[in-house]
């Protein structure tokens, strides 16, 4: 993944002591993981962003008062750590003028939020899945993918029709996994399902999973949780396939099935449910957008991922908003037009369809899902089945604290 | 019960690749005395290498093993020249920087040459034997006979040559050694080269069953950490011994217990030896 790889090179020429912010510029922050272990992940999402800022100044940067203004992106690591990402986004405001700061992961956000009255005013454009990045009632924040519990019931209802009433599950350790086995387990039993078997298991240290995945097949269940970061994931499902596991599988949605099948052929799939693959997600701007980022990233570039593709439309809709709201410094009145440019926003970069936003930033989308059947990846709408939160659905009991990432590989959370 | 001797398998599987890297670093605390971090980054090169060769020059994986084996040997005596030689006089804590920047700048190194992305390397042995309703799968087994079979030949060189006694005598008392005229200096060089093949078979053994990443040798250290001082520093018994304990011991509580115990295991097991036998299981006390 060169093109990746340079962006995160480039990250050395960002400007950062005492520089200041150049004027007629509006600067896109970001703090996320950029080493370690999450690196890559934190790198497409950057790249994303960077993409949508490149588009969006060759078009003449962001149109306000008959003027464009171009757009930069300032970026900072904060190795996936929350306490990181205060200092990073202090930097990023102070020295870099940042009118809005990209943050993927959850404990970052929440950190950020934490540290509203210490700080200038900025959009927190929220790259987490996590419900709980909405409970603060941030005026501010942008919740950028659908939240993780709107999966839940379509995939519970699916899989103990298909497969049977004994669910196992085998989640990763962090906050979102754990978040997410919760509920999932509140849906399993209000549907009449059995729960078999909890097992845990942290995803990103874990060397071997036939151990673990043998315990939870003694159980006999005829539906297994799985999810963490793709790769390992996949690492799952094979052993459980090669331990003689003939029943389904739900995937949660950090993992993806198009980097899963990477690693483990399409049978061992069958009867899975997981998120849609981007490359093909039924929205209305996606064939143009996976041309021109096939051409971008050139031959050698890796697969497109959720991560680039939401980051990189929410920029779109932040310079929309801008435009709509005539302004790149009133910050609220930029918020309060983001509705009207969810709604508005063109086609070309309209990849996820989105109905609009609600006061707490949350995005109203599209959601689709996909099932596989006798080989083939059936696609589904999530949020017209059945309501998109199941009843027994409430936020996860433990609260979210310093250090505790709960996103993509993610080795922050332990530390 | 089937469940249990299943586990027993996974558990020897473990305890294999934990014994080969836990030998490199025993071997090499023996003779230096230098607690050496940078270990755990040899392990993931030699999975990466295994990976590249087969991958990007279609050579068989025993290939692949072979030649990475001697590549590292190769680049370890390499960092034993220019990294450890200079401090080998200094004060510990200067080594241990040596040795943790070292991971650090090697581990870098890999994410600049092969990106920050999982690898996966399908496995050449596809398949698994059944034996009384346990599966063994032949990847595994061949995992568990090369690094038997390794542990055979080493304790072979150790015993019963020239160079491996002399490797001993150094690690036992460096100055007796270098009176009766043995070249410590080369004993070094030699021993880290030893421990460099010892990381790379047990990367590349590895690297069909887990997913490759820059990082995945830090955690291997601590346990082969955990498990050296358990064994007793030094000791080469020790270390296969206290491999196999801890492989077995992480996978059956993770059975028994939550799994998520299983990572606690092994600093519940350094804790208890420490307070009970602090010289370690099998280093005499001196």
């Amino acid at each position: 993944m060169p093109l990746v790889l340079a962006a995160a090179l480039m990250l050395g020429s960002v400007p950062g002591c005492g520089t200041g912010p150049p004027e007629d510029v509006v600067t896109i922050g970001y703090s996320g993981p950029l080493s370690g272990g999450a690196a890559l992940y934190g790198r497409n999402a950057l790249a994303g962003v960077r993409m949508a800022v490149e588009e969006i100044n060759a078009a003449g940067g962001v149109e306000v008062d008959g003027r464009g203004l171009p757009l930069r992106v300032a970026a900072l690591d904060d190795r996936y750590l929350s306490s990181e990402t205060g200092t990073n986004a202090r930097r990023l405001l102070e020295r870099e003028g940042a009118s809005a700061i990209v943050v993927p992961h959850a404990a970052g956000i929440l950190a950020l939020q934490g540290m509203r009255e210490r700080l200038p005013a900025f959009l927190l454009m929220a790259y987490s899945s996590d419900p709980s990045v909405l409970q603060g009632e941030d005026p501010l924040t942008l919740m950028i993918p659908a939240r993780y519990d709107a999966y839940v019931a379509p995939f519970v209802e699916r899989t103990i029709t298909r497969f049977g009433p004994r669910l196992g599950l085998l989640p990763t350790t962090t906050v979102y996994g754990r978040g997410w086995g919760a509920a999932a387990v509140g849906a399993w039993e209000a549907r009449g399902g059995e729960v078999v078997g909890n097992h845990g298991v942290d995803y990103n240290t874990t060397t071997d999973f036939t151990g673990v995945v043998a315990r939870a097949l003694a159980d006999a269940p005829d539906v297994l949780l799985v999810g963490g970061p793709s790769q390992p994931t996949a690492l799952v499902i094979r052993a459980a396939r090669e331990q003689g596991f003939q029943g389904g599988f739900i995937i949660l949605e950090q993992a993806k099935l198009e980097e899963i099948e990477e690693i483990v052929p399409r049978s061992a799939l069958e009867g899975a449910v997981g998120v849609h693959p981007m490359e093909t997600y039924p929205g209305p701007g996606v064939s143009g957008f996976v041309r021109r980022f096939r051409e971008a990233a050139g031959a050698a570039g890796g697969p497109l991922v959720s991560e680039f593709a939401q980051n990189y439309q929410a920029t779109h809709l932040l310079a929309r908003a801008m435009e709509l709201a005539g302004t790149t410094t009133d910050l609220h009145a930029i918020r309060e037009r983001m509705d009207e440019a969810a709604r508005t926003l063109p086609d070309e970069v309209m990849l996820v369809r989105y109905t609009g936003i609600d006061p707490r930033g949350e995005i109203g989308r599209e959601i689709w899902a996909v099932e596989v059947v006798n080989g083939a990846l059936a696609p589904f709408r999530v949020d017209s089945e059945g309501g998109a939160r199941h009843p027994g659905w409430s936020a996860p009991a433990e609260p979210i604290g310093q250090g505790t990432g709960a996103r993509a590989g993610d080795r922050g959370a332990a530390r | 019960m089937t469940l249990l001797l299943q586990q027993l398998f996974h558990g020897i599987t473990l305890g294999s690749i934990y014994a080969l890297v836990a030998l490199g670093l025993t071997l090499v605390y023996g003779v230096l005395g230098v607690p050496n971090f940078a270990h755990g980054a040899l392990y993931a090169i030699g999975a990466y290498l295994v990976w590249a060769l087969s991958t990007h020059l279609g050579l068989p994986w025993g290939a692949g093993l072979l030649a990475a084996g001697v590549t590292l040997a190769t680049f370890a005596a390499f960092l034993e020249r220019i990294a450890f030689r200079p401090v080998a006089d200094a004060s510990p804590v200067r080594q241990m920087i040596v040795a943790l920047g070292l991971l650090f700048l090697l581990e870098g190194a890999v994410d600049v040459a092969w990106g920050a992305e999982f690898r996966v390397l399908p496995s050449p042995f596809e398949g698994a034997v059944s034996v009384g309703g346990i599966l063994l799968s032949r990847q595994r087994l061949v995992v568990i006979g090369t690094a038997l079979l390794a542990m055979v030949l080493l304790h072979l060189f150790l015993r019963h040559t020239l160079v491996g006694r002399s490797l001993e005598a150094t690690a036992r008392d460096r100055e007796g050694a270098e009176l009766c005229g043995i070249d410590t200096r080369r004993v070094a060089t030699l021993t880290f080269a030893l421990s460099g093949a010892l990381a790379a078979l047990a990367g590349g053994l590895v690297a069909p069953l887990v997913l490759l990443s820059p990082h995945m040798g830090e955690v291997i250290i601590l346990k082969a950490f955990v498990i050296v001082v358990v064994g007793g520093m030094g000791s080469v018994p020790g270390a296969i011994a206290g491999a196999y304990l801890l492989g077995v011991a992480e996978t059956l509580a993770g059975s028994w217990l939550a799994f998520a115990f299983s990572e606690l295991v092994a600093f519940v097991l350094l804790v208890l030896v420490l307070i009970a036998r602090p010289e370690g299981l099998f280093r005499r006390g001196r």
